[in-house]
């Protein structure tokens, strides 16, 4: 039987995937399409990513439902279709994981604000995490991962909304800015205050991701580490987006640049590790290989 | 309350992003006929002075930003008529076109930027998220902007803000805009790539940018 993931994380480093949304548009993705409509539409694309990184020895992999919340698909016409969507997310996951590797259900946040800068209250946020953490269960995965979270009482009401559907661990990730005082969301959460105010609310994991780079990560990850007894998660971007030679968008911290903090951000104290924006199968190949050498 | 006061305490609520008391220092301002233009510019605009350097020291954050241009707005709502009563043109920062580009649906770093750029004088014309490139020239042309600002979040779409010059290149309008480029993947570097006249990394970066372009201080 696999050990639960929250049991494998105490034993070594959890190795997570990298971006999913690139990957769709290099595929083909049209510009302004819900990725999350491919779940349905073109399966096998989302496959064939989820299996790229397990090939890469990802443990885990995030479905292919970053705004899958009913809030995000709204936008796009689909809201109505939230559980359907994310229910084929976790499916197809799953379907292509093999045997002792995990599915995380990722959940992206709503795009909107809360009152009294935005129209929304908690209890929205809530309902609209919830529906899409019912498909994400019924589908299949082991954990939800609700990420990229810049407001804390989003992130909150996302896990009271999660709650209120499953029994499945929940992780957070908040997505933090460098700014003269340390790292803040946009909203103004601190790190030390995110982290208590999430353990308090019972995840299993809390982290950090998007935005800084792996340099950057380190710093955030030490910050993580002193606030919490949790375990600790990192996926930092591959630096900035830069235009190449080709007109291409690529990412200003190549492979061996970004690849050579991972160690760091490991010894700085987070326990599942992987990429985001800029990142790609062959950065998780990368970081296997390093987790391998230090296990040995 | 004497001039001095009424000034401080028009800094103040800008700074605490107090609208209502930014609102009623406006009313007395007209009530006890002050001068207005100099209320707004040594009362209200350096307490927005202010709120830009503690966002940029990490004090302040987006909830603070937004509250004091809210209040802002409120102080000028109250201004604006009295102004125009008396036929007293406010200093103007100029127009801008501003909206996230088409195939985006990413707005809350360029709702940001409309409401601090609104905030501080200039007259903002927000197309929304996900607009075609050519609106935004459309309704550059019709009110007559001097820049224009274009947003993207992701990197699918920030492509789309070369496009756009591109496309005023086509029409022979380059010249006539400064074109301002922001969103979480650009940087400078990206602007300049893409021969765009300006990228600011945050609303407080971009006010002062915009202020630059069109010739303030």
């Amino acid at each position: 039987m696999t050990l639960p993931l929250l049991d494998l994380v105490k034993t070594r480093t959890v190795l997570l995937d990298g971006a999913m949304g690139t990957e769709l548009m290099a595929r083909g993705l049209p510009q302004g399409t819900a990725p999350e409509a491919w779940n349905v539409e073109r399966p096998g694309v989302v496959k064939e990513i989820h299996g790229e990184y397990f090939a890469s020895g990802a443990d885990v992999v995030s479905t292919n439902s970053f705004g899958g919340n009913a809030l995000k698909l709204a936008g796009h016409g689909f809201g109505g279709r939230t559980y359907e969507l994310n229910l084929a997310a976790a499916r197809l996951a799953r379907e292509i994981a093999p045997a002792g590797r995990y599915v995380a259900g990722s959940m992206g946040p709503t795009g909107k604000f809360l009152k009294p800068q935005g129209e929304f209250t908690e209890e929205d946020f809530a309902a609209a995490y919830a529906e899409q953490a019912r498909g994400l269960t019924d589908g299949g995965a082991d954990v939800l991962l609700v990420e990229t979270q810049y407001d804390l009482r989003e992130a909150l009401a996302a896990v009271r909304g999660v709650r209120s559907v499953s029994s499945l661990p929940v992780f957070v990730t908040m997505t933090f800015n460098s700014v003269p005082r340390g790292y803040f969301t946009l909203m103004g959460d601190s790190v030390a205050r995110s982290a208590a105010e999430l353990e308090k609310e019972g995840v299993g994991a809390v982290g950090a991701n998007c935005t800084l780079n792996s340099e950057q990560m380190v710093g955030c990850v030490r910050t993580l580490r002193a606030s919490t007894a949790l375990p600790i998660i990192a996926q930092a971007n591959a630096g900035q987006p830069v235009i190449g030679q080709d007109g291409r968008v690529g990412y200003s911290q190549g492979l061996e640049d970004y690849v050579r903090f991972v160690p760091e951000i490991v010894r700085a104290g987070a326990g599942l590790v992987g990429g985001c924006c800029g990142t790609n199968p062959a950065f998780i190949r990368a970081m296997a290989q390093i987790f391998k050498k230090e296990r040995s | 309350m004497n001039k001095d006061e009424l000034l401080r305490s028009m800094n103040e609520a800008i700074v605490a992003g107090n609208k209502a008391a930014a609102a009623a220092l406006g009313a007395e301002a007209v009530r006890s006929g002050a001068d207005l233009l100099e209320v707004i510019e040594k009362g209200y605009v350096p307490g927005l002075q202010r709120v830009g350097e503690l966002w940029e020291q990490g004090e302040y954050f987006l909830p603070e930003l937004i509250s004091s241009a809210e209040a802002m707005k409120a102080a000028m709502a109250v201004l604006k008529p009295e102004l125009d009563r008396k036929n007293i043109e406010a200093r103007r920062g100029g127009k801008v076109v501003i909206g996230t580009v088409e195939g985006d649906i990413h707005d809350i770093g360029k709702n940001l930027v409309a409401s601090m750029l609104q905030a501080g004088g200039f007259e903002v014309y927000d197309l929304g998220a996900d607009v075609k490139l050519e609106r935004f020239i459309e309704k550059a042309e019709a009110v007559g902007a001097g820049i224009i600002c274009l947003s993207a979040l992701l990197t699918t779409t920030m492509t789309n803000q070369k496009r756009l010059i591109g496309l005023l290149h086509e029409k022979g309008l380059r010249d006539k805009y400064k074109v301002l480029v922001g969103g979480a993947p650009a940087s400078h570097k990206w602007a300049d790539e893409i021969g765009a006249d300006g990228y600011a990394e945050n609303a407080v970066a971009a006010v002062k940018l915009v202020r630059t372009m069109t010739g303030g201080d």
